[in-house]
């Protein structure tokens, strides 16, 4: 018996079963309810409902839940603080909003037979698309026209020829960057994992000898899913901290808060 | 335990200083790994590359379309551009990564 190791197959987005007909019509594209979009309705229930079933006003000794999700509140509340300073804050719905969607994406794409919304580059780039839209609108709402000062270094005259176009590249890097780190992450760690599974199954039918030694590899899975929870913690963790120093940026273009 | 609430007090005291200054150092978070930091670097000067030639290649795209057979200067001329913005991105990257690594070290 031949086993054909496919570990790309788990990244393939496709329409549900059962819901093979599109939705919709968007200029002659079909619109499919995907497995990715289930994943994606199923994160925003699951942390729509942790965040609110958990906290009860009037508890003086908090539960386990209420205590996580007074600590994610905390957690952001301070990393937007300590990056942006006072003014940032007002934009902390919107950093939350982005930090827990992309946690409970990694992290509910880390169970066994689920779908892992942030590998996909599509979702990552919109995400990041988002973020650097944002940057933009507050840098002119707040500056006016002196946000594009943003791209113009402390240089003479006859170097900023070269290094205006310099710093716009630069700042249309963000967008790229933001979102190739995270869907690279999560997309290596599941494809290594997909590759030693397939190693265990490949020895495990070898039979004989080869059978006792696929406990090797299990063993490493073992390993790499607890750095992959890790991983997917810290992706969230720099993805919502680059949006506040992005956001830093935009609130208070070259002087440091 | 009233004869040990003025320690508890104190204890509370000082976690919350401890809170306070933790506040005002800036920036922080988990330290950067070996890994994540060559793998910041390797994105930054990728991501810069395709910025660059995907800005030059839709200017050349949009001389095109007005009449101007500009292609491919444009994409050749951003691409070094991006080229340059990369590098000009990993140093802003270092330059944050030392000062991150200075203050950690400072705290011990």
């Amino acid at each position: 018996m031949a086993m054909t190791l496919t570990p790309m197959e788990q990244f393939e987005v496709k329409p549900l079963s059962g819901m093979d007909h599109p939705l919709f019509h968007i200029a002659g594209h079909p619109i499919y309810f995907t497995n990715q979009s289930l994943l994606m309705v199923i994160v925003v229930i699951v942390a729509s409902l942790f965040l609110t079933l958990t906290v009860k006003p009037g508890r003086l000794v908090p539960t386990r839940g209420q205590s996580m999700a007074e600590a994610s509140y905390e957690f952001v509340a301070n990393m937007i603080h300590s990056a942006t300073g006072e003014d940032g804050l007002k934009y902390f719905p919107f950093v939350f909003s982005l930090f827990i969607f992309v946690l409970f994406s990694n992290f509910l794409g880390m169970l066994p037979g689920s779908f892992t919304v942030t590998s996909q580059i599509a979702v990552t780039f919109s995400l990041a698309c988002l973020v650097v839209l944002l940057v933009i609108v507050v840098g002119f709402m707040k500056h006016g026209i002196g946000f594009l000062k943003l791209f113009v270094p402390h240089a003479p005259w006859y170097l900023l020829i070269l290094l205006i176009p310099i710093e716009v590249i630069s700042f249309l890097t963000r967008p790229i960057s933001l979102s190739v780190r995270l869907f690279a992450n999560m997309l290596a760690g599941h494809t290594m994992l997909a590759v030693f599974a397939g190693f265990v199954v490949a020895l495990g039918t070898a039979g004989g000898i080869f059978a006792g030694l696929a406990i090797a590899p299990m063993l490493l899975i073992v390993a790499i899913m607890l750095l992959e929870l890790l991983v997917a913690f810290l992706q969230a963790y720099v993805f919502a901290i680059l949006t506040c120093i992005y956001l830093n940026e935009a609130l208070h273009l070259h002087d440091q808060h | 335990m009233t004869s040990s609430d003025p320690d508890r007090l104190r204890e509370l005291g000082r976690k919350l200083e401890d809170v306070q200054r933790r506040n005002v150092t800036g920036p922080k978070g988990p330290p950067p790994s070996q890994l994540g930091i060559a793998g910041r670097f390797a994105t930054e000067l990728v991501a810069s590359l395709i910025a660059g030639g995907g800005l030059g290649w839709g200017l050349d795209w949009l001389c095109g379309h007005f009449g101007f057979h500009t292609r491919p200067v444009f994409l050749i001329v951003f691409f070094v551009l991006g080229a340059a913005a990369g590098i000009r991105n990993v140093m802003r990257a270092a330059t944050e990564i030392n000062a991150k690594m200075a203050s950690k070290d400072l705290e011990k």
